[in-house]
């Protein structure tokens, strides 16, 4: 019997968190009845023989007997395929050699500098570009995936008429015969629809086309439009300016209905900001977040309130109400009509009182950040509170969009309906997009384009809209097309290709400049003729553009950005024309329409990646669902996976039922971009559209939606929120307060003891001693890494009925907590399901210097490397599963099938996709089926770098230095709350962070000693708040 | 050998009914290999066998597609598979244990059925080494398992427990068969001399080695055994110490814990056992051989049950006692989640016929009651299976980090895989009662009283009334 005392979690404090992970988990575990306790045993009530998977008994035996017959006569090696080498070497190529080349990509009106890794001329990664402000060398999640987007084996090869395979002459000459009989007058009866665009070239060449064709109307759409900034940019200003806001000198932010960490215009630029000032400390921001359902952002605030998306309005009016009347900013004339504003009924005094408070007393170092989702009075009047509290020039510059002609999208794409509905389009010309799949469902746009006699639709896949256009052709992808871009803060960078289109497509500005009837179509000329200024003679012009091509900038960000007087009168006129309206409650629902941070408005429904990754607040894959606050799930007597219909008026959809903690009551959300009907293998049928519930008018969120539960159920996939926390130490936190007064609570927390080795330790004190860090504090949960290592290392997807099964591949992946701070010694304060925080820890394999995993090994194939890598052998390992048995953080993951070949891809291809191929990491092996895999550091970039150290000074060879190598997920991070290095130098960053006070080991009492550290995560409520 | 007469003053009884004589026991034993097959037997044998092509298939298809044709997912690695291995293995235990063990000990009872719990041993060893050999991912690769010598210097990892287990229960399967084959070699003689027509001489002639029952044969003979069964008695208690060391030497909650060693040899014994009593009940009274086979060696099987399990019920008690004791939070958890989480249904299970069931046998009336003798073993088999699932399955499928957390369902070939397991064992089995004496018949002479030297000297001071006769020649292998 042992006289060691047992370790002791210092437990927590009697008002401290509730660790929870869903919500059948709380309130079963804060139930005083004990029976309630017990069901948690039933969660998952189903017996030991129960077939998920459904096996036909025919299709077993067929199975079956085949592979008797196959099974005995062949091994299970895979096919051999044979490699040739170039006979002739090609120009600009050495095999082996990384070379990566700058580019841009449109995120949402944002043009993101791309830096594209490319291999043999098959581009294979994205990284940030760092000398483009808008990444800083950081990515989101849809910049890591767009590479997939670009291999998408179920693009559009050919154009088509009718479905009917053509040849790109027979569109030319279809097109041109259109454009003829549009000449004679004027163009009136032809159309362009297109994309919101920031690209310089795309505006020069509109102009150009309405030189042609004086009487052609362009319309713009998109389904996850930002009209509403730009309106009230032009209801406050007079004209269409946007806010860029530095986050890192904001003190306070307020963010209404704004998810700036994610979806919103310029996340990857929010987030680095947002994390530089998220440095605990005195000088640590403060996040206040408004917001009907729960968002990345949300999920990152210090204080979170949760209120209908129509009631965020009301909200700010007597907000700046407060502001004016206790606190003496000068709203000049709209003072006036929010003076004597109330807040909406149910929002805390506190939240009025208290954030008024604390923006006006860091005057010129707040930000008040309004969503793209809110009309833009909202944004109107925030521009006023901004300026007054001083933040402009400060923490917000105001900067001009390329694009300043754009309207409203709703009204933009209503008045084109409406012209195709009374047969006044003849000819219309559709540049990208999928208006039939997302435009709103009350303009019955589909049944409209069928009365075009001639539509023309530029687009990369056979999708909704190109069964119901006449023509379709293949859009080139971002990566195969010539273009440019001007960034948020008026950045001007040339989007380069990366390789041939695949499929022969084309882009936006070439048909553009067919419209236009340009002497060159060809991309390259389009973008060259833009920025090429009258009479600059050819050997500056192309030393420029060479110089631009080469550091991914052709024009660096104007600075100061414009700075523009607001029209109080106008603000405040619209203001009062704010109805109160029926209040939302059970008879009067609101839904809510999200942008979905993976599908974004449905184009990236094909992406395997996408769909496969887990949602950062529910971790549902392959599905959206609509989200229902827990207490209107009670009083509707909703549970997870019921089928909901929801309708207004004549419209209504189908949607399974998501009980989210932190929905607005009577508010539900739904995620746009899923239900697509024809998007490929991957994306037809999965999840459920929504679109048919929009309006022109409405395009985010309604009132007055009536909800019927349906008899039927479905099932969803996650891959997380199985169970509960258990108090255990996993995501530590604190507050800064805790903080400063216990700088190492987290090692407390999560103690480390010392124990005897049980033999001679390996010394690691020479060469390199790699180590990594994980901030909690400044992670938000993006997902941005997940997708970065998938890509980087050839990761596979697998499909939902095996995620069910609990088999996804992620080798990085995000766990997610849900906070619950009221809830200790208060069981049934309903707030406390209602309201909670979240917690984000990303987990990868940690390289335990004292890995579990390497002694159980049969057969040495997961060693330690000299460098202290816990490595993978593939070709040694046999799959005994016994390592990661007893991997005691479950990061290791099993090739349990063939994924590659048994994968989503089938049945169309019993093989891996040519095109999907072409993506994969050359320096990463494809691991097959039967072998263990999992995060290796990154360890193919560790050796490059290497490598390349060694050859440098002449060949003399030196060490890595410190910043010169990043792992996948590291370069990725946008908050930069990933470090990696060597933590052997003691100037490296690795070793600083190793030093903070935040730093602990995760399951550190077993002995594992983690080469992964976190540090804590840290919030910083506002004391008045807590009161 | 020499016959001990019981010493029925202090309640020891006749180990074989009375009137049994060596010819008898020669002919009860010989007659089932020699007879036609009984329709019954072919009945169960195609049953049987179909079982076993169910399990080509299955495993063929495992083959053919992976490992993820089974219901093994992250964070249950290792599910049914290795439940099924450990389940055997223990069946494995009761041969050794009552060929070698109550051979030095000197338990006479045993010869009635030490030849059927030796061929029941090698049979589960053969059904538990199909698993660890199928459930690897690259099964093509699993001779990297075993020390070849090698180009590539690789050489096995030593610290594996898993490592371990092969070299474990393959000395152990090794020695069984010896051990067993040793044992047959006299009763094979007897066969080939009673043997009619040719081919059955030969081939019976050729695996008797040719013994002739000389006594320099005899005296070889017993000395090998002898040292046989001193090799096999360790190996009884190392086999599943290691296969414990499996999950001992891990750091997983609920798996990471000292008492496996003692407790998995209890329970190895204990469904051993089970399993012996399960298959020479059907045997027994298929073949009428009751009078070898008598209610005392039932009963004294029961109360071996019995006591190990009551050690069995020990160990799950002590395992909860000690994860509330040690103060670790998650060793203490998997044990509550145990009782009272998704998988309390098994765990549940597993009490009721491991710890609850044998518990019966306090009563001397019920542990010498056939029928329920055989019901409680088929619920000891069971409650054994359950609880290597529960010791596999609940320890993973809720470990540290609560975000991985998951749980198993088992798919169709998961079912068919153990199933048809359960087809090689009995298709072996059925052979073995066809071909090979199931009962050994030299052994099972040794205890009869013409065994005795003495048997048939006129002395006044005779045994209690046994009957005499002349004396004969004890060591005779021929049949009378």
């Amino acid at each position: 019997m042992t006289h060691r005392k047992p370790y002791e979690f210092e437990g927590p404090a009697p008002n401290a968190a509730v660790y929870w992970t869903s919500l059948d988990d709380f309130t079963l575990q804060q139930s005083a009845d004990p029976s309630a306790r017990a069901s948690l045993a039933e969660e998952f009530p189903r017996e030991a023989l129960d077939f998920s998977d459904g096996v036909s008994r025919r299709g077993f035996m067929t199975l079956m007997g085949a592979s008797v017959a196959l099974g005995t006569l062949e091994g299970c090696r895979r096919p051999v395929d044979k490699i040739l080498p170039y006979t002739r070497m090609p120009e600009d190529i050495a095999v082996n050699v990384t070379s990566y080349y700058a580019t841009i990509i449109d995120r949402r009106g944002e043009s993101l500098g791309l830096l594209v890794e490319s291999h043999e001329g098959r581009p294979t990664k994205v990284e940030g570009n760092p000398d483009h402000g808008s990444s800083r060398g950081k990515t989101d999640l849809l910049g890591q995936a767009t590479v997939l987007d670009l291999y998408d084996p179920d693009r559009a090869r050919q154009p088509s008429m009718h479905g009917e395979d053509k040849r790109y002459s027979d569109f030319d000459a279809a097109l041109r015969t259109v454009l003829q009989s549009q000449a004679a007058n004027g163009g009136s009866g032809l159309r362009v629809l297109a994309q919101p665009s920031n690209s310089p070239t795309f505006v020069r060449l509109r102009r150009a086309v309405l030189r042609r064709f004086p009487h052609v109307r362009f319309h713009t759409w998109s389904s996850a439009s930002t009209s509403n900034a730009r309106e009230g940019a032009r209801l406050a200003f007079g004209q269409v300016l946007l806010p860029v806001i530095a986050f890192e000198r904001a003190r306070v932010i307020l963010s209404l209905d704004s998810d700036f960490l994610q979806t919103e215009t310029g996340a990857v630029r929010n987030t680095r900001g947002f994390a530089l000032g998220r440095r605990p400390g005195s000088e640590m921001n403060r996040l206040y977040v408004v917001e009907p359902s729960y968002s990345t952002t949300g999920a990152s605030a210090d204080h979170r309130l949760r209120l209908a998306a129509r009631e965020v309005e009301l909200y700010l009016q007597a907000l700046a109400g407060q502001l004016v009347r206790a606190h003496h900013i000068d709203l000049g004339e709209i003072a006036g009509a929010v003076r004597n504003a109330q807040a909406p009924q149910g929002v805390p005094a506190k939240w009025i009182e208290a954030v008024a408070n604390d923006l006006a007393t860091h005057h010129g170092g707040t930000a008040i950040v309004v969503g793209s989702r809110q009309p833009p009075p909202v944004h109107a009047l925030a521009h006023a509170i901004n300026q007054a509290l001083g933040n402009a020039g400060q923490t917000i510059q105001y900067v001009a969009p390329a694009d300043r002609d754009e309207i409203d999208h709703g009204t933009d794409i209503g008045s084109l309906a409406e012209a195709m509905g009374a047969g006044q389009v003849q000819a219309l010309v559709i540049l990208g997009g999928n208006p039939v799949y997302d435009s709103p469902g009350d303009l019955a746009f589909g049944e409209k384009l069928g009365h075009v006699p001639n539509s023309f639709l530029l687009s990369s896949h056979r999708d909704e809209t190109a069964e119901r256009a006449t023509w379709h052709i293949p859009r080139a992808h971002e990566l195969e097309a010539w273009g440019d871009g001007q960034a948020m803060d008026g950045t001007i960078a040339i989007q380069q290709p990366l390789i041939q289109p695949l499929f022969q497509g084309r882009s936006d500005i070439e048909i553009l400049a067919m419209l236009a009837d340009e002497p060159s179509v060809h991309g390259h000329d389009l973008v060259q003729a833009t920025h090429r200024d009258a009479g600059m003679p050819a050997v500056v012009f192309n030393r420029a553009w060479r110089r631009a091509l080469n550091r991914g900038v052709y024009r660096d960000a104007p600075s100061g950005g414009t700075v523009s007087s607001i029209q109080g009168s106008d603000v405040a006129q619209r203001i009062g024309q704010r109805q109160a309206g029926t209040p939302i409650g059970q008879n009067n629902l609101e839904v809510n329409f999200l942008v979905d941070n993976k599908m974004f408005d449905g184009r990236h429904a094909n992406n395997a990646w996408l769909q496969e990754l887990p949602d950062p607040i529910t971790k549902i894959t392959w599905d959206n669902a609509a989200y229902v606050s827990p207490a209107t799930a009670q009083a509707l007597a909703i549970s997870n996976g019921d089928m909901l219909r929801l309708s207004k008026g004549a419209r209504s959809i189908e949607i399974v039922a998501w009980i989210l903690p932190g929905q607005a009551d009577w508010s539900i959300g739904l995620t746009i971009g899923w239900g697509r009907s024809k998007a490929g293998r991957l994306g037809t049928r999965k999840g459920f559209d929504v679109n048919p519930l929009r309006t022109a008018a409405a395009l985010w969120f309604t009132d007055g939606v009536t909800l019927t539960k349906t008899a039927a159920t479905y099932a969803l996939s996650q891959t997380q929120d199985h169970f509960r926390m258990e108090g255990r130490p996993m995501a530590v936190e604190a507050t800064l307060a805790e903080f400063e007064e216990t700088p190492n609570f987290a090692a407390r927390r999560s103690p480390t003891p010392r124990t005897l080795p049980l033999w001679r330790e390996v010394d690691y004190s020479t060469g390199y001693r790699w180590g990594m860090t994980i901030d909690l504090a400044t992670c938000t949960g993006c997902n941005t890494c997940v997708v970065a290592c998938q890509s980087e290392n050839n990761i596979p997807v697998v499909g939902k009925e095996q995620v069910a099964r609990g088999r996804e591949m992620h080798w990085l992946r995000i766990d997610r907590y849900f906070v619950s701070p009221k809830a200790h010694g208060n069981d049934r304060d309903p707030e406390a399901t209602n309201d909670p925080m979240v917690a984000y820890q990303p987990l990868a394999c940690v390289h335990c210097e004292e890995a579990p995993c390497e002694n159980v090994c049969p057969v040495n194939a997961t060693v330690h490397s000299p460098e202290g890598l816990n490595e993978m052998a593939y070709n040694r390992c046999i799959g005994t599963r016994y390592c990661a048995n007893n991997c005691p953080y479950k990061v290791r993951r099993f090739n349990y099938l063939n994924w590659h070949n048994d994968g989503v891809y089938q049945p169309d291809d019993a093989d891996v996709p040519e095109t999907v191929r072409m993506q994969m990491n050359p320096n990463v092996t494809v691991r097959f089926r039967g072998v263990m895999e999992k995060c290796t550091y990154c360890v193919q970039r560790i050796q490059g770098r290497k490598i390349e150290a060694r050859r440098s000074d002449n060949g003399h060879g030196r060490h890595i230095r410190d910043g010169e190598l990043m792992t996948a997920c590291q370069q990725a991070c946008p908050a930069d709350a990933i470090v990696f290095g060597d933590f052997n130098d003691p100037a490296s960053r690795i070793s600083q962070m190793r030093r903070n006070d935040r730093r602990y080991a995760l399951l550190g009492e077993i002995g594992t000693q983690p080469r992964t550290l976190y540090l804590a995560k840290i919030r910083n409520p506002n004391p008045e708040m807590l009161g | 050998m020499s016959f001990d007469a019981p010493i029925k003053a202090i309640g020891e009884k006749d180990l074989v009914a009375p009137k049994s004589t060596f010819k008898s026991i020669t002919e009860a034993v010989s007659r089932v290999t020699e007879n036609p097959a009984p329709k019954g037997w072919w009945i169960a044998f195609l049953t049987a066998f179909s079982f076993t092509g169910v399990l080509l298939g299955s495993i063929g298809y495992l083959f053919w597609r992976g490992v993820g044709v089974w219901g093994n997912n992250s964070p249950v690695g290792w599910a049914w598979d290795i439940t099924n291995f450990v389940w055997w293995v223990g069946i494995g235990h009761a041969g050794t244990l009552i060929s070698a063990v109550l051979f030095l000990f000197r338990q006479k009872w045993r010869t009635s059925i030490n030849r059927f719990a030796e061929a029941m041993t090698i049979f589960a060893v053969i059904c538990a080494l199909i698993f660890p050999g199928i459930h690897v991912g690259r099964v093509w690769h699993a001779y990297y398992m075993f020390p070849i010598p090698n180009q590539m210097g690789a050489w096995p990892n030593f610290k594996s427990p898993l490592l371990w287990d092969v070299f474990a229960v393959g000395t152990y399967f090794t020695v069984s068969s010896l051990f067993w084959f040793v044992g047959l070699i006299p009763d094979l003689a007897t066969l080939r001399d009673r043997a009619k027509n040719s081919l059955r001489r030969m081939v019976y002639g050729f695996f008797s080695l040719g013994w002739r029952g000389s006594n320099r044969h005899w005296q070889n003979y017993e000395r090998a055994y002898m040292i046989l069964a001193a090799l096999s008695t360790p190996l009884v208690l190392s086999v599943h110490s290691v296969v414990s060391f499996d999950f001992a030497t891990s750091v997983e909650p609920g798996w990471h814990t000292t008492i496996f060693p003692p407790y998995f040899v209890a329970g190895a014994v204990f469904s051993g056992f089970a399993m012996v009593m399960t298959l020479l009940l059907v045997a027994r009274s298929v073949f009428k051989l009751t009078d070898l086979v008598t209610i005392t060696h039932v009963e004294l099987m029961n109360k071996i049950m019995l006591a190990t399990g009551s050690l069995v019920g020990y160990a799950y008690a002590m395992e909860f006692f000690v994860a509330w004791y040690s103060g670790n939070e998650y060793e203490r958890y998997v044990f509550i989640n145990r009782a009272t989480g998704p998988y309390a249904w098994a765990y549940w299970i597993m009490i009721t016929c491991n710890v609850i069931s044998p518990q019966l046998f306090w009563s001397k009336r019920l542990r010498t009651n056939i029928p329920l003798s055989f019901v409680v073993s088929i619920f000891i088999n069971i409650g054994m299976w359950f609880e290597r699932f529960v010791i596999i399955v609940t320890s993973l499928h809720r470990d540290f980090i609560p975000s991985s957390w998951g749980y198993f369902h088992p798919t169709l070939v998961d079912i068919t895989t153990y199933l048809g397991s359960l087809g090689v064992f009995f298709t072996l089995f059925l052979l073995f009662l066809r071909w090979v004496p199931m009962i050994a018949i030299a052994e099972l002479k040794s205890i009869l009283p013409e065994a005795d030297p003495h048997f048939g000297d006129h002395h006044e001071e005779a045994h209690e009334g046994d009957s005499h006769g002349e004396p004969s020649l004890a060591t005779s292998a021929e049949g009378h």
